[in-house]
């Protein structure tokens, strides 16, 4: 009984607006007794509003966490919402990672839809990193300082994500009622949190973001820098070094860079 | 494999007084400022488990400050499938961090399948569900490592036939679990009020021996008549009224105020906290009369 009764409202909460013909042949589907079909169809509008309390949290801790992308997108919002309800559905206890589910969910649709500007998916994932570094685990800070090695990795703070973005979303005023577009660039941020636990911004440079990524990837300070210059298409010149050289001590007083990994 | 926490020994036994559920609206008034005449505070362990940040780091400074009560919401214990093994083991982690003496729950489902729905949704009151209730909560306790208690909620709708009462529904799953009895009296009397019965028969029907905390809340009427438990307003005397009786019947227990909506500054809360101790403080003596009288 337990599970068909979640089946039933869990379509009646989640699913399209339903309506009692709709109830009732949900509940004949899934297996309800007469008896408790009709004690559910006598309550139908007591349900709408367990359907109207679910939908609300959920919209209100996704928008706690992308206002800006939710005030731009408007109605298309509650589209991509209501199919994210009806199709996918949160799966974890943290309301604060609804967000991150949903965007998993939406991303492809959205590069799919016209109608959603190309810029959007990277905003609604900008704002949404906010939270979910702000949340990041931490690791215990069991190194030992000391100077890095080229052949050893290196220990970064656990709470950073490092995005790349086709537009400087990261610009946009802080504000939901803006509409501004942002310019399109290719570039790389990293999103850390500080030992002061504040959620900070870091613009890399085209080498500086590939030495991260293979720094998060667990490559050897060495091999990480030599596999960015590459990318680049430049030898490990004396230059390469240097930007190198002021990018990790840059990451280490920001409190990024921990020291070198055991 | 990381061997599990074991429940802190120097967490307090038992709890008493008065109470404010803890927010993050002013858990930074809590933590930076002069002792409060709280005598606990309840975590919401959600907020602060499986993850690092600001909030466990101001949690961390208010253990051993005040004495830490964990209530939880999505662990679903009336759902049809077990509870996931993870939550219970992060669960279990933060018990042991805030050095909880018991955690507790709802008695409801909050979860479809594999979906989280997050929201409290009623059980049917039946002998299956008393059964698949009781089962869960000792194999729950076992995984928490401390006692569990099971908090009554609001129901705005009895989802199909109802074989048993609430009463029987909550003393079921009490008597063959074991567990406690978290007594919220506000959704007793909400509940009341949105399904015709009397809130003090309600109260004199339960086993308050049970009874291991109070919660009282503020709620809200609709245009409909419904009334609904959101927590976002202040107490209104008839449930000051309740807690009252039910602390004349019961004895002394903890009673916590939870606000989780339209929060207030801090010292609307704290007034708030007051007036529940002066029911707290005459309520006892009530109690000690009458149970001397019938010693």
């Amino acid at each position: 009984m337990q599970a068909a009764l979640e089946s039933v409202l869990g379509e009646l909460l989640l699913g399209d607006e339903p309506t009692r013909t709709a109830l009732e042949q949900l509940c004949q589907e899934r297996g309800i007794a007469a008896p408790d079909t009709a004690a559910l169809l006598e309550s139908f509008e007591r349900l709408l509003v367990y359907r109207e309390l679910t939908r609300g949290n959920l919209r209100e801790a996704i928008e706690l966490s992308i206002p800006r992308s939710m005030a731009r997108l408007g109605p298309l919002f509650d589209e991509y919402f209501a199919r994210f309800l009806s199709e996918r559905a949160p799966r974890t206890h943290y309301l604060r990672d609804v967000t991150t589910e949903l965007l998993d969910f939406c991303e492809p649709l959205w590069a799919a839809d016209p109608r959603i500007p190309g810029y959007l998916p990277e905003l609604a994932r900008h704002e949404s990193l906010h939270i979910e570094v702000s949340a990041l685990p931490s690791l215990p800070r069991g190194h030992v300082p000391a100077a890095l090695q080229l052949e050893q990795g290196v220990e970064l703070g656990a709470a950073l994500r490092l995005a790349r973005y086709r537009h400087a979303v990261h610009e946009l005023p802080d504000t939901a009622l803006d509409r501004s577009e942002p310019s399109r660039r290719e570039l790389a941020l990293l999103v850390y949190r500080s030992p002061e636990h504040e959620v900070r911004y870091l613009e890399l440079s085209a080498l500086a973001g590939h030495i991260v990524e293979r720094l998060v990837a667990g490559d050897s300070l060495g091999d990480a820098v030599r596999g960015a210059a590459q990318q680049l298409g430049s030898e490990l010149t004396e230059a390469v070094l240097a930007s190198a050289a002021a990018l990790l001590a840059d990451l280490a007083e920001r409190g990024v860079v921990w020291g070198p990994k055991a | 494999m990381t061997p599990l926490p074991e429940p802190a020994a120097d967490a307090p036994s038992k709890l008493g007084g008065v109470g404010l559920g803890l927010r993050w609206e002013f858990l930074e008034d809590i933590v930076d400022g002069p002792a409060l005449p709280l005598d606990f505070l309840e975590v919401s362990p959600e907020n602060y488990m499986r993850r690092g940040g600001y909030y466990p780091a101001q949690l961390e400074q208010l253990v051993g400050r005040y004495p830490l009560v964990t209530h939880g919401l999505t662990l679903s214990i009336g759902a049809s499938v077990e509870p996931d093994a993870a939550y219970l083991g992060e669960l279990r982690c933060e018990i042991a961090r805030t050095r909880s003496p018991f955690h507790s729950d709802h008695l409801c489902f909050s979860s479809a399948g594999p979906r989280a729905l997050h929201e409290l949704l009623p059980l049917k009151h039946c002998a299956q569900t008393v059964a698949r209730v009781a089962d869960r909560v000792r194999r729950v306790q076992d995984a928490l490592g401390v006692p569990f208690a099971l908090e009554n909620i609001t129901y705005y709708m009895h989802p199909g036939q109802p074989e048993l009462s609430e009463l029987e529904l909550i003393h079921g799953v009490l008597e063959r679990s074991g567990a406690g009895l978290l007594l919220d009296v506000n959704n007793v009397y909400v509940n009341s009020l949105n399904h015709g019965f009397d809130a003090h028969a309600f109260i004199r029907g339960l086993d308050l021996s049970r009874v291991v905390e109070i919660h009282v809340a503020g709620h809200s009427r609709r245009p409909s008549g419904l009334v609904l438990d959101t927590h976002g307003a202040p107490l209104v005397d008839p449930v000051l009224e309740l807690l009252a009786y039910t602390l004349e019947r019961s004895g002394p227990r903890p009673v916590l105020l939870e606000r989780d909506n339209h929060i207030p500054p801090l010292s609307e809360l704290l007034a708030e906290v007051r007036a529940l101790r002066a029911v707290y403080d005459a309520s006892l003596p009530r109690w000690e009369a009458s149970h001397a009288s019938s010693a």
